[in-house]
C-alpha cells in the first residue's frame, strides 16, 4: 500500500453457522488527505456547468429569479481561476448563455467578470425540458480535457415540455461522464425526477424552499466540487466462483443503492462506480455477498473490495467467512452492520410512508413513518427525527406510534423525502 | 492459545540455578516440582547393548574419489553410569567406505562437528516450523486451481488454502515434533523450535515450544520470533559447554527481548504480543527444562504409563486456585478464568522469571514438551504416556503425530504442539533433518 492508498476498513462479524451463506460487511473508505490531484496544478483538469432553470415560473413570484441570478453569480466567486466553466439557461432548449459557442471558458478575473454580467441578465421565459439541459451540457464538457467534471442544475418545476423517456436517454447518455447535484426551488416540481438526475448523475438533490436560501446553497456544492481531487472512482467487488453479490449500497454520508449501477469487470467481479472524492473523504459502504456454505472450521473470502482510480488498485480490504458451531460466535450482529442496516431501513421506511400518504393509503403512510420514527430515535438520527416531526404528531418515538398531520406544508413533505437519505455515522 | 494473561501478573515464583558449579558426578541441585517429590526415582536399569546398525546420517561419496582418512580424537573420560556408555559408543567413527562432507564446501565433516573445520558452515542449524510459513501452498485443495492470492485465498473458490504452518512435522533423529492449528482456529499461533548438537559429553537435542496468547498483538508471529531465538541461545550454550540452567534462562531473556523489539518495531505496546514458553536440552545425563506460562513438560517413562511424571507447574489462574485447596484440578480447570496465564513473556510481562527445574533420570524414557491443545484433552502423564505408546522412545515422530491425532479428535479445539526428545539421545537410522513434504502435502490433500 502507498501513501496514496485510500483506506479501507472492513466491520462485519465473519461467523456463520452451519449452512449459512449470507455474509454482511460494512466497509468505510477513505480518501488519503494527498491525494495526487488530477487538478492541483491550479485548476487545471476541471470543469464547472451551472445551469439555471429560465422557464417562465422563475418569475412567479420575482424572487425565484434574482435569488437565482444572486446564487449563480456568488457561484462564479467561489470557482477557483484555471477552472473551464460554462452557464446554461434551460427552457424548452437549452441555450448557453456563456460563453456562447458551446465550449468551456477559463476562469480568470477577466472572464469571471463578464460571467457574472450574464448572471445578472438571465430573463425568464419558456418551458423546461431538463434532458436537453442535461444533454447540452454533456456537449460542452465533451469539448474540454478536463476529468473532474461537475454540474449544478437547478429548477423550479415540472419536466412539462419533455417526454419521460427523453429524460431518461438523456440521463443514460451523461451517465460516468459528469457528476450533477440537482436543486428544487420552492414547492412546484417533483422530487422523483430531480431525484433520478442526481443519483444516476452521482450527486446530491435538495429542496430550497426559499429562494434567498440558493445562494448558500450554491457556493456550497462549488465549493464541495472544488474540493474534490480524483474522478472516476470505483469501488470494484471480487467474489468466489458461485458466489453472488446480493447489494452494495452507500450507507453514509447518504444511502445510496449502487446494486443496480454494478459494471461487470470480470467473470467475478463488478465495479460500482462513487463519482468524485476529495481528499480525507469518507464513505461507508454496506456489501452483502451470498457464497456457498463450507465445512465448520472452513475459512473462505466471501468478497475483496478494491477502490479503482482508472485501472490502478488503491486499497483493498478482505470481508471473510468463517464457518463455526459456536452458536455464541455465529449469532453476534457487528454493530456497525446493524446500525447501517437500521438507517437503509429508516430511508426506505420513509419513501414507503411518503409514497402512502401520497396515494391516500393513510393506515400504511401511519404505520411507515412510525416505524420510520422509531428507527430514528433509536440510531440517533436527530435530523431525520426532526424532519419526520414536520409530516406527522409523535405520540411515542421508541414505539414508533404517530399520528399523520391533517395539514402538512408541501416544503415539510418534500423536505423529508430528499433528505430521509441522510445517515448518521457509527462510532466505530 | 484461546488462554488471556492474568492483568497484574502473581508474584513470580523464582528460581535461581546454583550459584556454584557442581563437581563432576554431583547432580546438580534443582527446585522440587510437585511432582518430583512424589515420585519413585526409576530404577536403575539396564538398557542393554547398543544396537550396533545404528549409523549416522551418510552422504554417499561418488565413486573413484578417495575418503581421506582422520584420527580418533581422545574421548574424554565418560560419567560412570551405564547412560553415558551407550552415549559414547554413538560417537564412534562411521565405516571407513563411506564419509560425511560439508553441504556447502564439499569438505569432509566428522561426527561431532558442529561447524565444518573448513568453511565453518553451522552443520546442524537449529530449525523451527514457522520457517516454510512464507512458501504457500501451490494449488487450493478444494478446487485444484492454482491461484493463490498473496494473503491465502484461492482466486476461484475463494477458500483459505492451508498455510505452511496449519501443520508441520519435524524429525532431526534426536528430536521430532508435530504442530497442528486445530479444528477451531484460523491459523496456528504455536511454534516449535528444534536443534541437536554434540557437546564434549556427547550429542545434546533441544527443544522449545511456544504458544501465542490469542487475545495479543500477532500471536502467530509472537511465539515464532520467540521460539527461534531462544533455540539458537540453547544451542549456542550447548555447543559451547555452558551451564544450561542459565543459558535456559537467557533463551527466555532473548525471547523476551525478540518480543520487547517486536512490539517496538509496530508500535503494539497497548497489546503486546505475548507468548507462553518450554523448553528442554536433554544431554545424556539429564534433562534442563525451564518454562513460563501453561506450556508443559512431561517425563515419560520407559517403564510404562504409571512411572510417567510432570514436570512443569503452570503460571495459570487454574494453578493458583488448585494452591488454595478450594477446587480440584477438573474444577479449576472447568472454570471460566482457569486458562488464563499468570506468567508469559512479551513487552508487558513485566519482571516475570521463568522456571527451571533439572532432572535426572535414571533409565530411559522421553522429555516431552506440549502447548495447552494437547494438555487440555489429557492433562495427567499417565494419560499422556498411554497415548504416546510404547514405541515412542524409538518412533518420537509418529508417537507425536499420534498425540496431535488424538487431540483433534477429541475436538482440536485450539492449537496443538507436541515435540518429543528420546532419553538417553541417541541417533535413529532414517531420520531426516528437514520439514516433511508429504507430511504437509497429506495434510493439505484431507483439507478438501
Amino acid at each position: 500500500m502507498s501513501q496514496s492508498d485510500f483506506t479501507v476498513e472492513v466491520f462485519q462479524n465473519e461467523y456463520l453457522a452451519a449452512g449459512a451463506r449470507e455474509v454482511n460487511a460494512i466497509v468505510t473508505v477513505t480518501a488519503p488527505d494527498s491525494l495526487p490531484a488530477a487538478a492541483d496544478s491550479g485548476g487545471a483538469g476541471r470543469a464547472e456547468i451551472i445551469i439555471v432553470d429560465c422557464s417562465g415560473s422563475m418569475d412567479y413570484p420575482h424572487a425565484k429569479i434574482v435569488q437565482a441570478r444572486a446564487a449563480t453569480a456568488a457561484a462564479l466567486d467561489v470557482v477557483s481561476d484555471g477552472v473551464a466553466f460554462a452557464m446554461i439557461a434551460g427552457t424548452e432548449v437549452a441555450r448557453p448563455v456563456y460563453p456562447l459557442d458551446g465550449t468551456l471558458a477559463t476562469m480568470s478575473p477577466q472572464t469571471r467578470q463578464m460571467a457574472k454580467q450574464v448572471a445578472a441578465n438571465l430573463r425568464p421565459g419558456g418551458g423546461t425540458a431538463m434532458g436537453s439541459w442535461l444533454r447540452l451540457a454533456r456537449q460542452m464538457f465533451g469539448s474540454n480535457p478536463a476529468t473532474l467534471r461537475h454540474a449544478i442544475l437547478l429548477t423550479d418545476g415540472k419536466n412539462e415540455h419533455e417526454a419521460p423517456e427523453a429524460l431518461t436517454a438523456a440521463i443514460s447518455q451523461c451517465e460516468g461522464f459528469f457528476n450533477c447535484d440537482c436543486r428544487g426551488v420552492g414547492t412546484d416540481w417533483q422530487v422523483a425526477e430531480l431525484r433520478r438526475i442526481s443519483t444516476t448523475l452521482l450527486g446530491t438533490v435538495d429542496i430550497v424552499p426559499d429562494p434567498a436560501g440558493l445562494t448558500a446553497d450554491f457556493e456550497s456544492m462549488i465549493a464541495t466540487a472544488m474540493g474534490k481531487a480524483v474522478a472516476d472512482v470505483a469501488l470494484r467487488v471480487w467474489t468466489p466462483q458461485s458466489a453472488q453479490t446480493k447489494f452494495v449500497r452507500q450507507v453514509a454520508p447518504t444511502v445510496d443503492d449502487l446494486t443496480g449501477r454494478r459494471n461487470a469487470t470480470g467473470p467475478q467481479a463488478g465495479d460500482y462506480p462513487t463519482g468524485a472524492w476529495a481528499g480525507g473523504e469518507s464513505r461507508d459502504y454496506h456489501v452483502c455477498v451470498e457464497v456457498n456454505a463450507a465445512a465448520i472450521g472452513q475459512e473462505m473470502l466471501a468478497a475483496r473490495v478494491s477502490l479503482m482510480v482508472g485501472d490502478q488498485a488503491q486499497g483493498q480490504g478482505l470481508v471473510r467467512a468463517l464457518w463455526t458451531d459456536d452458536e455464541a460466535l455465529s449469532t453476534r450482529i457487528n454493530s456497525n452492520v446493524a446500525h447501517y442496516t437500521g438507517q437503509a431501513e429508516l430511508a426506505q421506511a420513509i419513501q414507503d410512508g411518503l409514497e402512502a400518504r401520497k396515494s391516500g393509503d393513510e393506515e400504511l403512510a401511519t404505520a411507515r413513518l412510525g416505524r420510520a420514527v422509531a428507527l430514528a430515535q433509536e440510531s440517533g438520527n436527530e435530523d431525520t427525527a426532526k424532519l419526520l416531526a414536520k409530516v406527522v404528531d409523535v405520540v411515542d418515538a421508541a414505539s414508533g406510534t404517530v399520528r399523520l398531520k391533517k395539514k402538512v406544508d408541501d416544503a415539510d413533505e418534500m423536505a423529508l423525502d430528499t433528505r430521509s437519505t441522510k445517515t448518521v455515522r457509527t462510532k466505530k | 492459545m484461546t488462554a488471556e494473561k492474568a492483568q497484574e501478573p502473581a508474584a513470580q515464583e523464582q528460581t535461581q540455578p546454583a550459584a556454584h558449579e557442581p563437581r563432576p558426578h554431583e547432580p546438580r541441585p534443582h527446585e522440587p516440582t510437585p511432582a518430583e517429590t512424589t515420585m519413585q526415582l526409576p530404577r536403575v536399569r539396564d538398557i542393554g547393548p547398543l544396537d550396533p546398525t545404528i549409523q549416522l546420517q551418510k552422504v554417499q561419496e561418488p565413486a573413484g574419489v578417495e575418503p581421506p582418512t582422520r584420527e580418533i580424537p581422545p574421548q574424554p573420560p565418560a560419567p560412570d553410569t551405564a547412560v553415558s556408555e551407550a552415549a559414547e559408543a554413538v560417537c564412534e567413527p562411521t565405516a571407513p567406505d563411506t564419509v560425511m562432507t560439508c553441504p556447502n564446501c564439499g569438505e569432509p565433516i566428522w561426527p561431532d562437528d558442529n561447524f565444518c573445520q573448513a568453511c565453518s558452515t553451522e552443520l546442524a542449524p537449529a530449525v523451527s516450523s514457522g520457517e516454510q510459513a512464507a512458501e504457500a501452498v501451490a494449488a487450493c485443495p478444494t478446487c485444484k486451481d492454482s491461484t493463490i492470492s498473496p494473503e491465502g485465498y484461492c482466486e476461484s473458490c475463494g477458500y483459505k488454502v492451508p498455510s505452511g504452518r496449519d501443520h508441520v512435522e519435524l524429525d532431526l533423529g534426536l528430536v521430532a515434533g508435530v504442530t497442528d492449528r486445530g479444528q477451531r482456529h484460523t491459523r496456528n499461533e504455536d511454534a516449535m523450535a528444534l536443534a541437536t548438537a554434540n557437546s564434549v559429553s556427547g550429542p545434546v537435542a533441544l527443544s522449545v515450544v511456544c504458544d501465542g496468547v490469542s487475545t495479543s498483538s500477532n500471536p502467530d508471529e509472537a511465539s515464532q520470533k520467540a521460539a527461534q531465538s531462544a533455540v539458537q541461545v540453547l544451542l549456542s550454550a550447548v555447543r559451547s559447554g555452558s551451564d544450561l540452567a542459565k543459558a535456559s534462562a537467557r533463551a527466555v531473556m532473548s525471547a523476551q527481548k525478540a518480543l520487547a523489539d517486536m512490539a517496538q518495531e509496530a508500535d503494539l505496546f497497548a497489546n503486546a504480543p505475548s507468548a507462553t514458553f518450554v523448553s528442554a536440552v536433554v544431554t545424556t545425563t539429564e534433562a534442563t527444562v525451564c518454562w513460563l506460562g501453561d506450556s508443559r513438560a512431561y517425563w515419560i517413562d520407559a517403564a510404562g504409563p504409571a512411572e510417567s511424571r510432570q514436570l512443569t507447574v503452570d503460571d495459570s489462574v487454574a494453578q493458583e486456585l488448585i494452591k488454595t485447596g478450594l477446587m480440584s484440578e477438573a474444577e479449576a480447570l472447568a472454570s471460566p478464568q482457569g486458562h488464563v496465564v499468570t506468567g508469559w513473556i512479551g513487552a508487558d510481562a513485566g519482571d516475570a522469571k521463568p522456571h527451571v527445574s533439572v532432572i535426572t533420570p535414571e533409565g530411559p524414557g522421553l522429555v516431552l514438551l506440549c502447548s495447552d491443545g494437547l494438555w487440555n484433552y489429557r492433562p495427567d502423564a499417565a494419560g499422556i504416556a498411554e497415548l504416546a505408546g510404547p514405541d515412542a522412545i524409538s518412533e518420537p515422530l509418529r508417537a507425536a503425530g499420534k498425540l496431535v491425532t488424538f487431540a483433534n479428535e477429541q475436538g482440536g479445539s485450539d492449537n496443538i504442539t507436541v515435540t518429543l526428545i528420546p532419553f538417553p539421545p541417541r541417533r535413529r537410522p532414517d531420520a531426516t533433518d528437514e520439514i516433511d513434504p508429504e507430511a504437509t502435502a497429506t495434510y493439505a490433500a484431507t483439507q478438501t
